[in-house]
């Protein structure tokens, strides 16, 4: 299928974005919001201290402005398939020539350059000129944490594509979705800088994805990473992609056969 | 009266009898919920692993802080879950069907849905954490203090309800409103789980003055706390959760009153 | 004095414009374009007790506009509606208790729950007393034919259940007066039939005044006497189906087929259509043009193998004066 066609879709999404103005602006502000309220926590827990283990208030300050703005551009639609199922145009969807997985990256990449200009760059002006945050370590840390970056979009992605694919057999899956928001929100460093956990939840984070997903570009950015190590975090972000795709894509296999054997 | 009692008992069996049709997905909603609800928990917790004490107060005094804001909410979503879906009430075309009733519609749209599942959910974790935390944090219990806990979480129910019927009416000017409740309700929330001592004084005026959580939880938590921070607020404070509340509702159903002639003289 | 009167009733609406594209998708951003649609220009009918009146128009004609005004949802810009002797959109409560509302497209009834369990809850909403709610109730499941469905959950039944347990829901209080918007959409044949005996039969046995607003013709020739066509926001039409069928109804449409190919000759006043070489559809005004002296011409001239004559359905009559301005 045309490459044409996939930048079409994605043209499309990104338009549909600009149909309701003011929920737009709500939105910056509510990561804004989000990331002020971080900001003086941390500000009050770290009182007239510099650091903490090491880590200064401006290292806490910059993992929350990165987390939360790479978080508002990266933001699958966990209901691209499950709303399709519920009201039953899954059946025709997959009789078009494009491919449907192809279809939902070119949507979401649309909506997330849309967000990208329009939410992220203005939230991040905003919280650098009232907070302050820390420059990236040097040239190369810059580049490799956009690497990093897209690599955890890809984790996000294929954990909500893998998330989506139970609608086969359960068609209502809020609560799935909403669980899965849990894990990302606490386990990602998201609201609590990984640097913070106690060492056993470190531990146990070893084996999950979510790591990978907002707090590694972070410690690439910071320069916390030897070059070694950061070949290696870059390494398990792809692992986590290729493994969690590959049992999502088993899932697909499975749900289509369901769907024809009933009939869709 | 009795006839409009025996309407809202029609209601009440017809609502729960049409959530609890799906037990499984009941349970596994409630849960979920529960569980969304408690993020901010949990990681206040692994916070307080790490630093002890949030401006002086302990994880226990934490869980008690956050216990009366998902108590009242429980509370309050039992009867405002109208509200809370006013926008697509008003979008789908239920909302003139409400019209087409000879009752009163506030009162239709607060009795003829209720949602089961937030308000389990929301208030189940404000009694889990009430529990854990009531017995730590050395609250002496009179007949004078849970008066006064009973009157506070009522005038809570009725701020938060104040709110939501301020942004279901602008539902009838604007077409999406939801982003709008993002902002003034969940996202102010957020800040009402920390003592609003740690904040600055710009976000301690909306807390206190726009958005009043802090008479949601903070201030009736220090009745029973008094903790150091109080210092810097008038006393008066603690006590004037229930009169906020009431001038507040009052306040939102003018509003609403306004907004339906409004409604019925500009076509939708 | 009438039982409904509608005088002079005016309607606006706002609407938003957008522009297409990304640059308009910027403007709209920072500057929202609205204009005004006049939906109902001045309209005036009555309509007295146990009449049923059928309202036609095309989509976005001020047909609904029309009928949420009738109905209370709506105050009138200009104007004034009065019903017996309320103002239906200043004494809501009260309005509303004597009226009945089916929506075609849109039911009120609990999805989830069975259908009785719907008709409970409006009992207890209308405050229906005991005796009348069992007496409409073992009646219209008589009538409609539902004690199969009444304790299954709504959104197991069929459209044309649920249709007919939705007039019913509408008039379990005993309505003066009922709306009734698509009725029949998407019912079968056999449902169709059952929905509009019912609602003769509620019209000449309790005297209900009925209002519809429909897209199916078929569904107001078998029950309304009276039409009223609005197109554009203004009343174009208002009487009888039969004067409809007068004014307009002189359309003929003749197919002629020959033994032998023939191009048929040009006729004054008559369209020809060549279907193919052997027949051909002649179509022409029965009032300027007699039959008689064309299917003798016809006759004579060619070697004519069959002919037939067709008269136009009413939808076409609409349709056509949908397209022209105001009607006698």
């Amino acid at each position: 299928m045309k490459l044409g066609a996939y930048f079409a879709y994605a043209k499309k999404t990104f338009l549909g974005k600009s149909a309701y103005r003011f929920d737009h602006l709500m939105g910056i502000f509510s990561t804004v919001l989000q990331f002020f309220i971080f900001y003086e926590i941390y500000r009050a827990l770290y009182g007239t201290g510099k650091s903490v283990d090491g880590i200064t208030m401006s290292m806490v300050t910059t993992n929350f402005v990165l987390s939360l703005g790479l978080s508002t551009i990266f933001s699958p639609n966990d209901y691209f398939l499950p709303g399709r199922i519920w009201d039953g145009s899954i059946s025709t969807e997959l009789l078009r020539p494009m491919s449907f997985k192809g279809r939902m990256i070119a949507e979401n990449v649309g909506e997330s350059f849309f967000n990208l200009l329009f939410k992220f760059i203005p939230v991040l002006l905003i919280a650098i000129f009232t907070t302050g945050m820390e420059k990236p370590a040097g040239a190369l840390n810059m580049v490799l944490f956009v690497v990093s970056a897209i690599l955890g979009y890809g984790v996000l992605f294929t954990i909500s594509f893998l998330v989506q694919m139970t609608a086969f057999w359960l068609i209502n899956i809020w609560s799935l979705i909403t669980i899965k928001d849990v894990l990302v929100n606490v386990l990602s460093g998201k609201m609590i800088p990984l640097w913070f956990m106690p060492v056993w939840m470190l531990g146990v984070l070893k084996f999950t994805p979510f790591a990978s997903i907002y707090f590694t570009p972070v410690e690439i950015y910071l320069g916390q990473l030897s070059g070694r190590e950061t070949l290696i975090k870059c390494l398990v972000q792809i692992v986590w992609i290729v493994i969690i795709f590959l049992i999502g894509n088993v899932l697909w296999n499975k749900g289509q056969k369901k769907l024809v054997v009933q009939g869709g | 009266m009795g006839d409009t009692l025996h309407l809202i008992t029609v209601y009440s069996k017809t609502t729960a009898k049409a959530w609890f049709q799906y037990r499984v997905d009941a349970f596994l909603r409630s849960l979920a919920v529960f569980l969304r609800e408690a993020t901010g928990i949990i990681v206040i917790y692994f916070t307080l692993l790490k630093f002890d004490t949030l401006s002086g107060w302990n994880i226990y005094e934490m869980l008690f802080l956050f216990s009366l804001l998902f108590l009242t909410y429980g509370i309050m979503i039992i009867f405002f879950t109208g509200l809370r879906d006013f926008g697509k009430t008003v979008r789908d075309g239920s909302f003139d069907r409400f019209m087409l009733r000879p009752r009163g519609l506030l009162f239709q749209i607060l009795f003829a849905n209720a949602d089961w599942f937030a308000a389990i959910g929301h208030g189940g974790l404000g009694i889990t954490l009430f529990i854990l935390s009531a017995g730590k944090v050395g609250i002496h219990w009179s007949g004078a203090s849970i008066c006064y806990y009973l009157i506070t979480v009522a005038g809570g129910v009725l701020i938060q309800g104040a709110v939501f019927l301020f942004i279901a009416t602008l539902n009838i000017y604007l077409l999406q409103t939801d982003s709008l409740k993002e902002m003034l309700y969940w996202d102010m929330r957020k800040f009402a789980g920390y003592p609003i001592s740690i904040f600055n004084k710009f976000i301690q005026t909306l807390m206190i003055y726009v958005m009043p959580f802090a008479f949601v939880n903070y201030f009736p938590a220090q009745y029973f706390l008094r903790k150091e921070d109080m210092a810097a607020y008038p006393e008066v404070y603690i006590y004037l959760t229930p009169v906020v509340g009431i001038a507040m509702y009052i306040l939102a159903y003018l509003f609403w009153r306004y907004s339906i002639r409004f409604y019925k003289s500009s076509g939708n | 004095m009438s039982f409904i009167e509608v005088n002079n009733i005016c309607k606006k609406y706002k609407v938003s414009k957008r522009k297409s594209g990304i640059p308009g998708m910027v403007a709209n951003l920072f500057v929202p374009k609205y204009e005004n649609k006049e939906a109902v220009k001045n309209i005036s009918f009555s309509i007295d007790k146990g009449e049923m009146v059928g309202f036609v128009g095309p989509n976005g004609a001020g047909k609904s506009t029309t009928i949420k005004m009738l109905s209370g949802i709506l105050y009138p810009d200009s104007g004034s509606i009065s019903v017996g002797d309320t103002i239906p959109y200043k004494q809501r409560k009260e309005y509303v208790g004597r009226i009945g509302v089916v929506f075609g497209q849109k039911s009120q009834l609990q999805w989830d729950l069975p259908v009785i369990d719907s008709f409970e809850l409006l009992k207890a909403i209308y405050s229906v007393p005991d005796d009348v709610y069992k007496k409409n109730l073992d009646r219209y499941t008589e009538l409609l034919d539902m004690s199969k469905f009444l304790k299954q959950p709504v959104r197991q039944l069929s459209l044309g259940q649920r249709m007919r347990a939705d007039i019913a829901a509408a008039l379990l209080h005993s309505p003066e007066i009922v709306f009734f918007d698509e009725p029949t959409i998407g019912v079968d044949v056999v449902g169709k039939e059952n929905i509009r005996s019912f609602i003769r039969e509620l019209n000449s046995e309790d005297k209900v005044t009925m209002l519809f607003t429909t897209h199916d013709m078929q569904d107001i020739e078998k029950t309304c006497n009276r039409l009223i066509i609005i197109n554009k926001g203004s009343k174009i039409y208002d009487g009888t189906l039969d004067g409809v069928r007068k004014l307009h109804g002189s359309s003929r449409q003749l197919d002629v087929f020959f033994a032998n190919d023939v191009s048929v000759e040009p006729i004054p006043n008559v369209e020809i259509a060549e279907v193919d070489k052997r027949h051909s559809q002649l179509i022409f005004d029965g009032k300027k043009v007699h039959i008689n002296d064309l299917m003798s011409h016809l006759l004579s001239t060619y070697n004519v193998k069959d002919m037939s004559i067709a008269e136009p359905d009413i939808d076409s009559i609409i349709r056509k004066i949908y397209s022209k301005e105001k009607v006698a």
